[in-house]
């Protein structure tokens, strides 16, 4: 996926539904959707769902004359219409044991992409160099953070860190990273299944 | 916010470990999809923080567990022996030490061993009048008196008290008494020294404590630079 600066001309090409522009407005804002969402909905169904409205109303938005004034501020127009599909589905799940309560179903399968695959196994062995050049406390540290999910406050107790070095340890991890990232991005490889979902 | 806010704040790794309030949070967000910069941070961020997630956990079994630092104590006595002080105190230390051996305590030990010559001035305590002791001294340098006490069976001892031109004490001594006639000689020191009459009073001490006036002495000392 590629980052690209959103003007006029990108959102007269979303309007027109040109395919590409589209699959890439798709991929660049349903991870930032989901990135958003995660802290807000318990469900992966309902933050689906909520991707999904946001980027229903988005289109049917564009498609009316003059409903996006300002093409630069095309991304907080998508987060606003995404605040509003978010704040109907809390209404929603106040009224019935809707969205957060649901089991989580099964998602239909992603058709194969075998180069997103590969740039998704170099980035896991990427992650893994990065953890093994840390020190073994901070590798633990992170482990328990991130993947046993404990209270911040108590692991940076119990290693005798505060919350600043934790902050600066995830900075420093996602700039090694990124420099393979950004190499993956400028492949336009990724998760172009998004487009296919909607 | 704006991007130079969202990156002085760290937004990015607060926002990826939940650090940042509602207020904040919407408000980085506000700006996260309309800043091309700060998503790319935050994307890659938050897939390095889910392939950590799988990194970490095959290596679970391999990692010892976690042992727990020992609790901030509060800065006791103890913790004047911490490196970043000890070292830097020790230094002071040895410089002191130092500057003594090799300067000061050479020139104590010249200046013991060398003959001095100081002005002298003579008081009898048992000459009661109104005249004054006269002195010269240079600056710096002090002066003997020698003070003559007739015997007196009545006292076991007697003090000497001094007191500067504005009336300050500035020593006080007490001495035994002795069956023979009673010369004592008192070195006045240089230091603080200053032109005017000092005052030495006696005081004669019983064996039953009891306390009695002598007499007092003018002394004229007059220093010169």
């Amino acid at each position: 996926m590629q980052f690209q600066t959103f003007d006029e001309s990108y959102v007269e090409r979303l309007r027109a539904g040109d395919f590409r522009t589209q699959e890439h407005f798709v991929n660049y804002f349903s991870d930032l959707i989901q990135l958003k969402l995660r802290s807000r909905l318990r469900s992966p169904q309902a933050i689906e769902d909520v991707r999904q409205e946001t980027f229903a109303r988005v289109f049917v938005a564009l498609r009316k004359e003059g409903s996006i004034r300002n093409p630069e501020r095309l991304g907080s127009f998508v987060n606003s219409i995404c605040n509003n599909v978010l704040l109907e589905s809390y209404r929603a799940s106040s009224r019935s044991s809707s969205l957060e309560d649901e089991e989580e179903k099964d998602l239909p399968v992603a058709p194969v992409d075998i180069l997103g695959a590969l740039v998704a196994k170099q980035r896991e062995e990427k992650v893994r160099e990065i953890l093994e050049e840390l020190p073994e406390r901070d590798r633990r540290l992170l482990r328990e953070v991130f993947l046993e999910e404990r209270e911040k406050d108590d692991v940076c107790r119990d290693f005798g860190v505060d919350r600043e070095y934790l902050r600066v340890l995830v900075y420093r991890a996602k700039q090694s990273f990124k420099i393979l990232y950004l190499r993956g991005v400028a492949t336009g490889s990724g998760d172009t299944a998004a487009v296919e979902k909607l | 916010m704006d991007h130079i806010e969202a990156v002085r704040q760290k937004a990015t790794e607060k926002y990826l470990l939940n650090e940042l309030n509602p207020d904040l949070r919407d408000q980085f967000e506000e700006h996260l999809f309309d800043c091309t910069e700060c998503a790319l941070d935050v994307r890659a961020a938050a897939l390095f923080v889910e392939h950590s997630k799988a990194a970490l956990a095959e290596s679970h079994v391999a990692l010892p567990a976690p042992v727990a630092a020992p609790a901030m104590a509060k800065p006791g006595m103890l913790a004047w022996f911490r490196p970043a002080f000890a070292l830097p105190l020790l230094a002071t230390l040895l410089a002191v030490i130092s500057y003594q051996n090799l300067v000061t305590y050479p020139l104590l030990k010249q200046a013991a061993a060398t003959p001095q010559i100081a002005p002298w001035a003579s008081i009898h305590v048992s000459t009661r009048g109104t005249s004054t002791t006269q002195i010269s001294s240079r600056s710096g340098e002090g002066f003997h008196l020698l003070v003559n006490i007739p015997p007196e069976n009545s006292f076991a001892s007697y003090t000497l008290s001094l007191s500067s031109p504005s009336g300050k004490l500035q020593w006080t001594r007490t001495v035994a008494a002795t069956a023979a006639d009673d010369t004592r000689s008192v070195y006045v020191p240089g230091a603080g020294l200053e032109s005017g009459i000092y005052t030495l009073a006696v005081n004669g001490t019983t064996t039953h404590s009891e306390n009695t006036n002598l007499g007092s002495y003018s002394i004229d000392v007059q220093v010169q630079p």
